[in-house]
């Protein structure tokens, strides 16, 4: 099956042991809009990655089945097709496939088990014929998680925004504001063009060294300066350092993408900002000590006028077209 | 430029010396590993785990290590085409995990070599194009651009600096390099053979300190204007790179 790509991103890198065909896709997108997947079916994938908030939920950490409350932000999944490399907020998964094992099984999240939920789908009417059409499963002593992986990374595959404003620009249809424009010049540090012209005396707001289009991620590990730490063992969550065995990555995450950024609210791995302002007010002051905050984060001395232009610049990186291509795919599986 | 290492000649010569007659016919291909070696000051590169000395008194801890090299060839004895082992890569230190070595291994043509060169950066013709055409997964989509519409950062060495002794890197430093006009070419000569019998290492060790300082002039990393270089002031990050691209070595074990 060919999922029509936009020109200006490098290919999805589709795995040669799972591409996508019209009945994984399906299968995947039935499941990712089932709360059949948790232990209690009261959670989905979509309770915490809403297609009308960009496949976010609204909350600083998610809550998972009885009301547990998760460990982090709920990241959102606009082109994470695209994202190549580690997934999480600590980089835990190396591929689509394997990220969508975790939540199914995490007691704080969906709260199952995997055996039992094979045992569940492999019993069910509708579930276990699609899973023999998508992958050619004769028995059902072959069903595993794997394949439920493979049917939600196929979904999950297909979640293409490349319709924001910003998109639209970069193709000639349409024209930045003024303010828009000014905040593109401080997101991508045009004062330190050789011909910056009207830009060259304005502060450079060094996003653009991590978010880096198009998918406005560099896909690596990064402490932005949230935290206070003059030690390192100091982070309350460690972040990736756990996960790479290294002490001197504790603090780091995961860079999100700021595509439909202006939906994914609340901010950071632990949402503790609420708007797009104080996001912009935390990397204008230049974060917080560490000495493995990445150096790139500085003082900025963004005006007033600045620091709006910077955020009017952020909004139009929503896709309001993809937003509603999600709702519609959500309403088809009945969740409406 | 600087060519091999004055610890290189006599292991390189040592190992040509024995080389049996035999060893210079070509045909056929040896897996061959160039090691790209990082170091500060003569010693292992440790990526934020070692506060190093600065020679104005100050401290720094590297945060960051990166460099494209293009074209990386070996130079065959008998003349001709050289043999190119890579178009493109990017050579990156960025965790203490990855260590102090970064290695490729390349089937390379037996037979007795002269030198091997590289370009330092993104070659002219690969800076012109769009990442987009590349494979999401290749070296130049690992999104080291300089903004939306201008391509490769060549070079970046970034650190945290303890300036005032008090323990605390709390001065950002971040040199980010390259445009085509920096685009250069570094050529190590010295004679090795690659055989099915004696392989040879060949090392490409690249110092960070030697970037920033020399025995007579050190980068001054206090002042803050030379904290950030970044796109407009390359006219300072020249200096720089043409240290960078002046300290590589190649040494030959």
């Amino acid at each position: 099956m060919n999922i029509p790509e936009p020109e200006a991103f490098a290919k999805i890198i589709y795995p040669p042991d799972n591409p996508t065909t019209e009945e994984g896709l399906a299968l995947g997108r039935a499941l990712f809009f089932d709360p059949l997947l948790s232990a209690d079916s009261t959670v989905s994938c979509s309770t915490c990655h809403l297609p009308e908030l960009a496949f976010t939920d609204r909350q600083p950490i998610s809550v998972g089945i009885n009301g547990r409350l998760g460990r982090r932000n709920a990241p959102g999944l606009t082109n994470v097709g695209y994202l190549h490399q580690t997934l999480f907020w600590d980089g835990r998964a190396d591929n689509l496939e394997t990220q969508a094992l975790h939540p199914v099984a995490d007691p704080n999240e969906m709260g199952g088990s995997w055996q039992l939920m094979i045992s569940k789908l492999r019993r069910h009417p509708v579930y276990w014929p699609q899973f023999e059409r998508a992958f050619g499963l004769k028995e059902l002593s072959e069903l595993n998680p794997d394949y439920v992986g493979k049917a939600l990374a196929q979904y999950q595959r297909s979640l293409i925004s490349s319709d924001s404003k910003y998109d639209r620009v970069q193709r000639g249809e349409a024209t930045f504001t003024e303010e828009e424009a000014l905040g593109n010049a401080i997101f991508f540090d045009l004062a330190d063009e050789p011909n910056a012209g009207k830009y060259a005396e304005i502060p450079t707001g060094e996003c653009a060294h991590c978010h880096i289009p198009p998918h406005f991620t560099n896909q690596l590990f990064s402490n932005n300066g949230l935290d206070e730490a003059n030690s390192l063992d100091d982070f309350k969550d460690p972040g990736r350092g756990p996960i790479s065995g290294s002490k001197y990555d504790n603090g780091k995450f995961r860079v999100p993408s700021l595509r439909n950024v202006a939906l994914t609210g609340p901010y950071m791995h632990d949402g503790r900002f609420n708007s797009l302002k104080e996001v912009v007010d935390h990397y204008d002051a230049g974060g917080k000590y560490a000495e493995n905050k990445d150096p790139n984060i500085i003082p900025l001395g963004l005006s007033p006028d600045q620091h709006r232009a910077l955020v009017a610049f952020l909004q139009t990186l929503t896709d309001t077209s993809f937003v509603s291509q999600g709702v519609r795919e959500s309403e088809s599986q009945g969740v409406r | 430029m600087k060519y091999l290492s004055l610890l290189a000649f006599p292991l390189m010569f040592l190992f040509a010396g024995c080389m049996d007659d035999d060893d210079s016919v070509t045909g056929g291909e040896v897996a061959t590993t160039v090691n790209f070696r990082a170091e500060y000051d003569d010693a292992d590169l440790s990526i934020q785990s070692i506060a190093y000395d600065y020679p104005t008194g100050a401290k720094l801890k590297t945060t960051l290590f990166q460099y494209y090299v293009s074209d990386l060839e070996l130079l065959p004895a008998a003349g001709g085409a050289a043999v190119r082992l890579a178009d493109i890569d990017l050579i990156r230190y960025q965790s203490e995990t990855d260590g102090s070595v970064t290695s490729r291994t390349y089937n390379v043509p037996v037979g007795d070599y002269v030198g091997l060169r590289f370009g330092l950066g993104v070659k002219p013709d690969l800076n012109a194009m769009d990442p987009n055409e590349f494979s999401a997964d290749f070296v130049l989509n690992e999104v080291q651009f300089w903004n939306a519409n201008a391509r490769y950062v060549f070079a970046k060495i970034e650190a945290n600096a303890d300036l005032e002794d008090d323990g605390t890197f709390d001065t950002g430093l971040t040199y980010h390099l390259g445009s085509d006009a920096m685009y250069t070419t570094i050529t190590f000569t010295g004679d090795f053979t690659i055989s099915t019998t004696a392989n040879p290492e060949l090392n490409i060790v690249a110092d960070v300190f030697k970037a920033l300082a020399s025995d007579t002039e050190s980068f001054d990393i206090s002042n803050p204007d030379q904290q950030r270089i970044h796109g407009m002031n390359q006219a300072i990050g020249q200096d720089i790179w043409t240290r960078l691209a002046g300290q590589f070595e190649l040494q030959i074990r």
